[in-house]
């Protein structure tokens, strides 16, 4: 999470005032885990390319998904991927992190396996995203009168709801991954390095070659997403009840 | 809806706006003046407030989803090539 960013449990009218004190943030250990990483991997350690590999492989399946035709294609990008790495590994020059520069290899070889593959890819990702539609169906607003752009249908209050207990639910879970999975490529990469793997905005601006506007505008269509999701799910839990 | 009348703050922004700016918003940024009109806004809109609230919770959820874990389809092949391309480098290096 960046260190600016507001927790969910934090109200917004009551915001308590603490001292401020110096403190790591996360993108701060995660660079320092991954000086003591590199060390690691070019002293030949072999634990530490597992680790390595064990660190991001997942979400780099998942990313490369949204650029080839099928799930072997995309194995075998990033199989690729981590042989380019460990070749790569003495001219790393640090002037990215590691993961930002681990996922930029895997980009660059997904799209140009997938320009090759270009009438196979899958619908999903072939959905042209427009930056300038709006995120949050605007039905949802009165379009006219003296509350023109404001609440029509505002979303009900998930009112006992934690983070714990939509991840103890596993429909729930369903729902949200399946909601990512479907997600235009363009969305899905954002969502995948900025909140699955935690990357800083600026980087993930630096892997997938967009201004920081457009990846605000990206992210937030994909929390839409997956907050729709969550909102039906639960409207279905209700209707149960 | 928790609008009421005679309070100027919300009517700078619209909901939809909020909505709109909620990612940006909650990951600090948004510029100074449109942090204040959304911050603002949501101290009276009940509606913007567990809008944004919502995201910041899917935000948080999403980094902890489980996924399958996935291993490369040939570990081995990875593992003989880091150990060959390392031994060579640091053979290198003391040369």
């Amino acid at each position: 999470m960046n260190a600016d960013a507001i927790p969910v449990t934090e109200s917004f009218s009551h915001r308590m005032v603490t001292s401020w004190k110096p403190e790591l943030t996360q993108s701060d250990v995660v660079a320092n885990e991954e000086i003591v990483l590199l060390a690691r991997l070019r002293q030949g350690e072999e634990g530490a390319f597992d680790e390595l590999v064990m660190r991001h492989h997942s979400a780099l399946i998942r990313m490369a998904m949204g650029h080839v035709a099928d799930r072997e294609v995309a194995e075998e990008v990033v199989q690729d991927t981590w042989l380019a790495v460990i070749e790569g590994l003495g001219r790393f020059e640090r002037r990215s992190s590691l993961r930002t520069w681990v996922f930029g290899i895997m980009i660059h070889k997904a799209k140009d396996r997938g320009v090759r593959e270009k009438r196979h890819l899958p619908f999903s990702s072939c959905v042209s995203v427009d930056d300038s539609d709006e995120a949050v169906d605007p039905s949802r607003f009165h379009q006219s009168g003296e509350w023109t752009g404001h609440w029509a249908l505002p979303p009900q209050p998930w009112d006992d709801q934690t983070p714990e207990k939509l991840l103890a639910s596993q429909q729930a879970v369903n729902a949200m991954n399946q909601a990512i999975e479907t997600l235009p490529r363009t969305l899905r990469d954002v969502l995948i390095l900025r909140d699955v793997e935690g990357v800083d905005a600026k980087e993930v601006c630096e892997n997938l070659k967009i201004t920081e506007t457009n990846l605000y505008v990206r992210l937030h269509r994909a929390r839409e997403r997956v907050r729709r999701a969550v909102e039906t799910y639960l409207e279905g839990q209700q209707s149960v009840v | 809806m928790a609008q009421e009348e005679g309070q100027p703050t919300i009517s700078e922004i619209t909901c939809q706006e909020v909505a709109q700016w909620a990612s940006a918003y909650l990951d600090g940024h948004v510029e100074d003046e449109r942090k204040r009109q959304i911050t603002a806004h949501l101290t009276g809109c009940a509606g913007c407030e567990t809008y944004v609230k919502q995201i910041a919770m899917v935000r948080d959820v999403v980094a902890l989803l489980p996924n399958t874990v996935e291993e490369p389809s040939d570990p081995h092949r990875l593992r003989q090539a880091f150990a060959r391309v390392r031994r060579c480098s640091i053979k290198e290096e003391l040369q």
